[in-house]
């Protein structure tokens, strides 16, 4: 179980059969998925920012997050597709405003959507089914290790570029 | 305590030493979190004994939220003050959790069916656990962030008198102004013409030049060259077959002083508006 905290061999095909089955999942349902979460986000004391925004919009945001979630989780790299996706993800919210750990909040929420949807949906009820469980559940939590990492990390760069940015126009 | 997660429970703090000194040999030298690698092996140990420990704690307490605190914030203002980077600190977390687990499997803690049920519980357990510490890490740094750089900006704004460069206070600051540069000629035709001496008086001279460079920064040179001037017209008039020479150094060092002053108050006013973004 714990091969799947690290990233996917090459060949290893039924691994990746059994961690695909929550991705696809939620790659199927993702509207929605979005559409709790949001009602979730939009309530949450933890997330604040996210109570006045339009529902529309960071409805259609976390579809793109699930649809890039999928990407990622079947890259053999997914550490650079976090890069790739998730930098940018990270400069939006920066200039909306949101703070870091509001936006980390989010992604999280995002996470446990997709689980709690999966387990609404009685996806891993039988005995073979727990062991995917795990795997699963353990690849999405390194996905999602990657991506708050990308996401912090891409907020104080932000931070300084903007501080820089104000010096060179003075 | 809930049955469940009792397994892994037990094995955490049973082991937490060891786990503890796996996770450090881990992150002292993961390149995802270069600031750890010149921390204190002992005291990167300790802060994985803390976090293990924690777990325990989180099971058996009413509010598992408010118990996190207990290890979130002592964790994040350690780190805080040693400047580690936020997502070091966030990425060593995760290390944490990724060794628990790790230990786990290598022990052959969950085996059978019901084991793997449990420990599919178990796993959400140590999520639960680790989306909180992650929430209240990075709250924490937030705010000893805007604590941090509200100390800084009092200092800078005391060192601009209170907000004087860009400030609202207009008609305070030109008051004052107007003030002094009337003292200065009250004291200049004074000294040059009823004591006719130019010495030590203009030494005062530097109190309004250089209060004009900290409230209107570059600008305020135009006060240090009135004040120049002023000096050179009254020899002029006052003091007839006395040399210049030391009346135009005395000057000029009033342009160079206020030059500096306000150059270097530029650069201040810059550093309040990078503080200003918190």
């Amino acid at each position: 179980m714990a091969v799947a905290l690290y990233a996917f061999k090459k060949g290893d095909t039924m691994m990746k059969a059994f961690a695909a089955k929550l991705v696809d999942l939620t790659q199927k349902n993702a509207e929605a998925i979005a559409r709790q979460w949001a009602k979730d986000v939009k309530t949450n004391e933890k997330t604040y920012s996210y109570h006045e925004a339009p529902e529309e919009k960071i409805i259609r945001q976390a579809k793109d997050f699930y649809k890039n979630f999928q990407m990622m989780f079947f890259n053999e790299s997914p550490y650079e597709q976090a890069k790739e996706i998730f930098e940018k993800y990270a400069e939006e919210k920066y200039k909306e405003g949101v703070p870091l750990h509001e936006t980390l909040y989010a992604l999280i929420l995002m996470r446990r959507h997709m689980w709690l949807y999966a387990e609404f949906q009685s996806l891993f009820s039988v005995e073979v089914e727990h062991r995917q469980a795990v795997e699963s559940l353990s690849r999405t939590i390194l996905m999602f290790d990657y991506i708050m990492y990308v996401v912090t990390r891409q907020y104080w760069k932000m931070l300084k570029l903007e501080g820089l940015a104000k010096r060179n126009t003075q | 305590m809930q049955a469940y997660a009792a397994k892994l429970i037990d094995l955490i703090e049973s082991k937490s030493e060891n786990i503890s000194k796996q996770w450090a040999a881990d992150v002292m030298t993961h390149s995802r979190t270069p600031s750890y690698h010149f921390l204190p092996k002992e005291m990167v140990i300790e802060q994985g004994i803390d976090f293990y420990k924690l777990f325990r704690r989180m099971s058996l307490a009413e509010n598992p939220y408010e118990e996190a605190k207990t290890f979130s914030w002592k964790y994040a203002e350690d780190l805080y003050r040693k400047k580690i980077p936020l997502q070091e600190a966030i990425y060593a977390l995760m290390l944490m959790r990724r060794h628990l687990w790790l230990y786990a499997e290598f022990q052959g803690t969950f085996f059978t069916a019901v084991e793997i049920q449990q420990a599919v519980e178990s796993l959400n357990r140590t999520i639960l656990m680790f989306d909180y510490v992650s929430y209240q890490v990075t709250d924490k740094y937030h705010d000893l962030t805007v604590v941090n750089v509200g100390k800084k900006l009092h200092a800078v704004e005391a060192l601009m008198l209170k907000g004087c460069i860009g400030g609202e206070k207009n008609i305070f600051k030109v008051g004052l102004m107007t003030l002094l540069v009337a003292v200065a000629l009250i004291l200049t035709y004074y000294c040059h013409s009823i004591l006719g001496t130019g010495v030590v008086f203009t030494h005062l001279f530097y109190i309004p030049i250089v209060l004009a460079s900290i409230c209107c920064g570059r600008k305020g040179i135009f006060v240090a060259i009135f004040l120049g001037a002023m000096i050179l017209i009254s020899h002029a008039i006052f003091l007839r077959g006395v040399p210049y020479t030391e009346d135009i150094v005395r000057a000029a060092m009033f342009v160079v002083v206020g030059g500096i002053v306000g150059w270097l108050m530029e650069d201040v006013r810059k550093v309040k508006e990078l503080f200003d973004n918190f």
